[in-house]
């Protein structure tokens, strides 16, 4: 059985374009540093660390936990890298809880970052080669299959991309500040990879995130209510083969299911009080729903069309404002991560969703293929009825 | 039928050698800003750490994560010590020099950690372990760390850019570009050569599974969801028309080595006889409105083909696509379309 693992610090820089104002070193250590503030302890504390990003050519950096090793702290400690393409973020929070659950260490922090305009994620993920067709050239004609399969109205994706963004209205890291975007700005955006518009894709952000996690035993070390980590899942499956559900990849299907029955949660919609989904391309929020078993097929879109995803709704979905308005890819999924963790220590400032007590946290990678997610707790045995 | 095997026409294949290669920006941030910029301006900056000055400066204490903030900037040398060499008797292009010269652990004086550079000593008998050597300025330093060298000797250098010293406040180094890349070079797999080789005689080859009998075109060379590898004898070959499965119309990223300006559409197709789809085709002469789903296509090979005379420029062991050196365009076949349904499976 594992032992109990709690987020007792929570770390963000600010999501930008360019921080132009810091170095890679010090863009991971301001992240870090004011995780181990969150938590009132020092590097000194730390027993091993975690490091996740996207693939290297991202800023042609190559290993770089190597040479990010000191500026973490990790002289004379372990340190460990997780790659598992957009998802790793996710990934990498897990696999650093998975470090506490399992005794080997007491208190572990987790760094995960971007620094995308060192590079060109599109020339990256085109291999380097001219005719590329980037992320949202891969994951338009899935998000059509789901449209043609669901029936779903097109506004649904202008609905999402505005939500997330009115909700990083609320969320100073955020990197997009789009004050005045609405159903009509979105529809009226240039059309990038048919139906996705400018404005329903997410940005291209610099950035960093971490977390300190620790055992039950060091939990009362720090002032902040612990976030405890009732479970998490990771699942994978080849990107093309005969037969593949690309809409709804059965790994996602088995990730949600095989999390859901570690927590112990046999209806998500009512169990589940807050989710921060990856949804880079507005219309994963209503695929990710189905996908994770939230919603049943075809009925994602209507949560989505009544209001069930907002802020106010019963099944809020990215209150932070998500990868839609933020996206250091390699730090995205834990920001997910770490923002379920902020809902249920009622630390998420103005994007707070009233008692919330159960929130799940979810990433996906590569063609769709790779997912992380995770569901924390204020409570360390929540009862679901 | 074509011939095709052991055909005399059959296209040589090149082995695979290609450079990725990018631009990529460095922030240089509060510390290796100024360092930088000292490189260029003619001084050199440690941090002090605590009771030891460290150089190259870094941005915290490298035995605890502390943070250094950039008042602990020092100046240190411009001569030093070194601590240990290593002697490159054949320099490549990417090195400072073009003769043979020395790679050494320097200890600046003032510092207590060595800085890793060039000295230009003539020759290996002039290296010591313990030699004094000293900086050497460039005049015309861009901000980054091959703006000096060393040189045997405690000499004092001359500053850089003599004829720029008047220059008001010279804008500090805040980001560098280096263009970083690797060649890439491996032999094209078997079962990849014999792809290739046949479509530069008109034949689309792939391989039948030999666990469940799909089809898979391009092959891998292995059926990754049964795990069983696919040898010369599971080559089959399919036909060169099938249903258009998936696509989408591309809004060309303008990046580094893009060369495409216009939308397009990149479709993937299930070919008859095949069970996985060939991926990435360009299509640019059918109107993206008439384009869905469900259409059927046929290929036109184009007359390098006919006449033998493929030229396969840029193969890899990769790709999922069909190579543009042997296709013209796809035409609608005017058949009426497949059920999307029906193809839903295949939409990667």
């Amino acid at each position: 059985m594992a032992r109990p693992c709690a987020v007792v610090g929570i770390g963000q820089t600010q999501y930008k374009r360019r921080r132009d104002d810091l170095s890679l070193d010090g863009l991971v250590r301001e992240a870090a540093l004011r995780a181990l503030d969150d938590a009132q302890i020092t590097f000194a504390d730390i027993d091993a660390i975690v490091l996740g990003k996207a693939p290297d050519a991202l800023e042609g950096v190559i290993m770089p936990e190597l040479s990010l090793a000191d500026a973490l702290g990790a002289v004379g400690k372990p340190i460990h890298r997780v790659h598992t393409a957009g998802s790793v973020g996710a990934s990498t929070a897990i696999s650093a809880a998975v470090l506490v659950e399992s005794g080997r260490y007491d208190t572990v922090l987790t760094v995960t970052y971007e620094k995308q305009s060192e590079g060109n994620a599109t020339w990256a993920l085109s291999g380097g080669k001219s005719g590329g067709q980037g992320a949202g050239g891969t994951f338009a004609p899935w998000i059509r299959e789901y449209i043609r399969r669901s029936q779903a109205p097109e506004h649904i994706g202008w609905m999402v991309a505005v939500k997330d963004r009115r909700n990083a209205l609320k969320n100073p890291y955020a990197h997009l500040h789009l004050e005045d975007i609405s159903i009509e700005t979105v529809r009226e955006s240039p059309m990038l990879w048919d139906p996705l518009h400018f404005l329903e894709s997410c940005p291209s952000s610099d950035g960093a995130a971490a977390m300190v996690m620790c055992a039950q035993d060091k939990v009362s070390r720090s002032p902040h209510p612990p976030a405890w980590v009732l479970g998490h899942a990771k699942r994978t499956e080849f990107s093309s083969f005969p037969g593949r559900d690309t809409v709804k990849p059965q790994a996602g299907v088995d990730c949600a299911a095989a999390l859901y029955r570690e927590v112990g949660i046999t209806d998500p919609r009512r169990q589940i009080d807050v989710a921060e989904l990856y949804v880079p391309f507005s219309w994963y929020e209503p695929m990710w729903l189905e996908g994770h078993l939230i919603a049943e097929e075809g009925e994602g879109w209507k949560m989505t069309d009544e209001g069930a995803t907002a802020l106010t709704g019963d099944f809020p979905v990215n209150c932070s404002g998500g990868v839609l308005s933020s996206n250091p890819i390699g730090a995205s999924g834990m920001i997910r991560c770490l923002e379920a963790a902020n809902q249920v220590r009622g630390t998420a400032g103005d994007y707070q969703v009233d008692g919330a007590k159960v929130a799940l946290g979810h990433a996906y990678g590569g063609a769709a293929q790779y997912f992380a997610m995770w569901i924390v707790s204020s409570e360390q045995q929540p009862e679901f009825n | 039928m074509r011939l095709w095997w052991n055909q005399p026409r059959m296209a040589e294949l090149p082995e695979i050698d290609f450079t990725l290669e990018y631009p990529y920006t460095r922030t240089t941030g509060p510390i290796i800003g100024p360092f930088l910029t000292g490189l260029r301006d003619g001084r050199i900056l440690g941090t002090r750490v605590g009771d030891r000055v460290v150089c190259p400066p870094v941005e915290y204490d490298p035995a605890t994560g502390a943070t250094i903030g950039p008042e602990h900037l020092v100046e240190v040398g411009p001569a030093g010590t070194v601590d240990a060499w290593t002697w490159v008797a054949e320099p490549t292009s990417k090195h400072p020099f073009d003769h043979p010269f020395a790679f050494a652990q320097i200890k600046l004086d003032g510092a207590d950690t060595t800085m890793l550079h060039a000295v230009d000593a003539g020759s290996i008998e002039k290296m010591t372990t313990g030699m004094r050597v000293v900086v050497r300025y460039h005049d015309d330093g861009l901000g980054t760390i091959t703006d000096v060298h060393f040189v045997p000797g405690d000499v004092p250098p001359a500053m850089p850019r003599p004829a720029a010293a008047g220059d008001a406040d010279p804008e500090p180094v805040a980001i560098t570009e280096h263009l970083i890349g690797v060649r890439i070079r491996e032999p094209l797999q078997p079962h990849r050569r014999r792809f290739l080789q046949g479509l530069s005689v008109g034949r689309i080859l792939g391989q039948r599974s030999p666990a469940d009998g799909k089809i898979h075109v391009p092959s891998r060379g292995y059926d990754a969801i049964n795990r069983v590898p696919m040898t010369e004898a599971d080559d089959v070959e399919v036909a060169d028309r099938g249903t258009v499965t998936s696509f989408t119309e591309i809004t060309p990223v303008q990046y580094h080595g893009q060369t495409e300006t216009e939308p397009y559409i990149r479709c993937s197709i299930l070919l008859d006889g095949a069970d996985t789809t060939i991926g990435g085709i360009d299509i640019r002469d059918i109107p993206i409105d008439e384009f869905r789903v469900g259409l059927r296509l046929q290929m036109i090979w184009n007359d390098a083909v006919g006449r033998g005379e493929v030229r396969f420029d840029d193969v890899d062991n990769r790709s999922y696509g069909l190579t543009e050196a042997v296709y013209e365009r796809w035409e609608p076949t005017g058949e009426p379309d497949v059920d999307p349904e029906l193809v839903k499976e295949h939409n990667f």
